[in-house]
């Protein structure tokens, strides 16, 4: 079976739900039912202890065979992002921490300094790190080096939906990369998820598109077939694309007159 | 007198900005509320961070024409002792409230920055997420409310029209428009995350504000490039003191602001009060705005008093409770998020370079 690999946890499903933006969480809840997906994503600022309505990370802890796994979104530096996967782990007993270190609140761009300090440590200590990291292929090959369980790099800017505008980076870091590559911001459509495992992506991450879909749920669904069709297409061997006109007079028969 | 700085009037970049507003604007008001919604649908998604304000004290030491706590009011003065702090942070639990913004007059010594700054400490022990919004401070001090939990200072220019300015700031610090003018960026140099900016519209031209505002926030992003920044919208309300705004905005202008501010700044947080009405905030959520205050009380001790008749610093016109704005915002389609925030990111942040990295001897 085609299993996805983090540690000692295996999943089938290699759509990865993000939980903000929904407009209410019966609809993020349904959503996150219907895609079908196994790792799910929240915020730990969204965590509330002490208001049940405002609380993502409860309700999602109800829902039978999905393991959560918290984010740090929210933080500025490495030092903030290690202090809130201690508590995340704590509150949720979940070994996986999704490292989102953005300085700039503006545009959420990740940085790759404090990413990397942050990770290091954090998988050091026996965390399953999964970083959200700008298509850079030195720097998923850094994390890689330190220990994390993935890399997850950007296909355009969070929100965007601009879809796999980083294409040739990625396309780098999934050749050089040991470890799971895993999509994460952008996407607008399926059909950019479906190219995004055709390329040999592992896992795609999603959540705007979704979130601000007419119908959450049906598009977290129709987000799901696409990972399985773009999952099957890369195992099956896609046709390779001609790269030049092949020459009607061959360019090397000389050779064989010399 | 100090000069004012040359961003102040550079316009190579507000022409956007301008066509948008400009009163004989090509562009109609439904053309500009449909791509501010697409923006922040994008940016934002269907959700509403809430916050309330908590007015510590109402003692004043200046002389704002339009303020009902201008010094020369004679609205009885108060200031919430510790004690009175934490019941009204408990009456504000009680809603839900977990984000605040804690308000003060100019500085006096009734209430002073080491006041201020013990208020602070007490509110990060029982709140999530505190911001403050009282009087022009030194970086050195902005550094020691960062170091208690303050993550936001919110400093109103009020008019970046100087003429006006002088006008309407009769005495007291506050007359100093240079000052003033500079306090964002001490509070980022002190390490506060994040400013949030405004003009008090009604007092000068709304349109030349709104554009200053805007070469404001673009010449601290610039110089800050980790600067959370926020934009408020505060209309000028019948006030404490009768002061009758000489420039009034109508709802179509300032609805007008609000998309333009969207579509100029897409990943700004766009703020508006309880000074707007019921209909107004619930027909301008989900189209640019993205966070709003809630059940506010403008009068010193207002949350477990509320029987209290005095009067507040301006007259508050959307008086739903939480329960009631939440609805209102569920029936949108708009969830209503109460903590959007973890102490956890507390504390002073390095504003350019990254703390993160030791300083490395050249090699030899």
């Amino acid at each position: 079976m085609d299993l996805l690999h983090f540690g000692s946890y295996t999943f089938s499903s290699r759509l990865i739900l993000g939980t903000g933006k929904f407009s209410n969480s019966t609809v993020m809840l349904d959503a996150v039912r219907s895609s079908g997906a196994q790792l799910v994503t929240v915020a730990l600022r969204r965590f509330n202890r002490e208001q049940a309505e405002d609380d993502l990370f409860g309700p999602l802890s109800a829902i039978k065979g999905i393991t959560l796994m918290p984010n740090t979104s929210g933080a500025s530096t490495a030092s903030e992002a290690v202090r809130a996967a201690h508590i995340a782990r704590e509150l949720s007993g979940s070994p996986f921490i999704k490292v989102e270190i953005h300085p700039n609140p503006q545009h959420l761009m990740p940085d790759p300094i404090e990413t990397f300090e942050a990770s290091r440590i954090l998988a050091k200590e026996g965390f399953l790190v999964m970083p959200y990291i700008a298509a850079d292929p030195v720097l998923a090959k850094r994390l890689e080096e330190v220990g994390c369980a993935s890399v997850m790099p950007l296909g355009s800017a969070i929100g965007s939906g601009q879809g796999l505008a980083t294409s040739e980076m990625l396309n780098i870091i999934i050749r050089e990369s040991g470890i799971p590559v895993i999509v994460d911001a952008g996407l607008r459509s399926p059909s950019e998820a479906a190219h995004a495992m055709e390329m040999g992506c592992e896992a795609v991450l999603v959540n705007s598109a979704v979130a601000v879909a007419g119908n959450p749920p049906a598009m977290a669904e129709a987000f799901a077939e696409a990972v399985v069709a773009g999952r099957k297409a890369f195992r099956s061997g896609l046709m390779q694309k001609s790269g030049s006109a092949i020459a009607t007079s061959p360019l090397t028969s000389f050779l064989g007159t010399l | 007198m100090r000069v004012s700085p040359e961003w102040l009037t550079d316009n190579r970049d507000t022409a956007a900005l301008a066509a948008m507003l400009a009163p004989d604007s090509l562009f109609s008001l439904e053309t500009l509320a449909a791509e501010s919604r697409a923006i922040t649908l994008r940016r934002f998604g269907q959700t509403m961070t809430l916050y309330a304000p908590l007015y510590l004290s109402n003692y004043c030491s200046s002389g704002c024409a339009y303020c009902g706590f201008a010094s020369d009011r004679t609205t009885p003065r108060h200031r919430l002792e510790p004690d009175d702090i934490r019941q009204e942070l408990n009456a504000m639990k009680k809603i839900g409230i977990s984000d605040i913004l804690l308000l003060t007059g100019e500085r006096t010594a009734a209430a002073d920055f080491e006041y201020l700054q013990q208020s602070v400490a007490i509110a990060a022990q029982e709140m999530q997420r505190v911001s403050v919004e009282a009087f022009p401070m030194s970086v050195s001090e902005y550094r020691k409310l960062a170091d208690c939990g303050c993550t936001g200072i919110t400093i109103y220019q009020e008019t970046y029209n100087r003429q006006r300015y002088k006008t309407l700031h009769r005495w007291g610090p506050k007359k100093d428009f240079i000052d003033r003018l500079e306090t964002p960026a001490r509070a980022l140099e002190g390490g506060i995350k994040t400013v949030g900016l405004g003009v008090l519209l009604g007092l000068s031209d709304p349109v030349e504000d709104a554009l200053s505002l805007y070469r404001h926030l673009r010449h601290l992003g610039h110089t800050y490039w980790r600067a959370g920044m926020s934009v408020s919208f505060p209309r000028m309300r019948p006030q404490t003191g009768g002061y009758e705004p000489p420039f009034p905005v109508d709802h179509h202008l300032l609805a007008r602001m609000i998309f333009a501010f969207r579509i100029s700044l897409p990943d700004t947080e766009l703020v508006l009060s309880t000074r707007e009405s019921a209909a107004f905030r619930d027909g301008m959520a989900g189209l640019g705005i993205t966070r709003m205050s809630i059940e506010s009380r403008t009068t010193v001790g207002g949350y477990h008093d509320p029987g209290n008749q005095e009067k507040g610093q301006f007259d508050i016109c959307d008086d739903r409770t939480a329960k009631e704005f939440c609805t209102a915002l569920r029936t949108k389609n708009i969830e209503p998020v109460f903590k959007n925030w973890e102490p956890a990111y507390n504390g002073p942040v390095s504003p350019n370079s990254s703390p993160a990295i030791p300083e490395t001897q050249p090699c030899h």
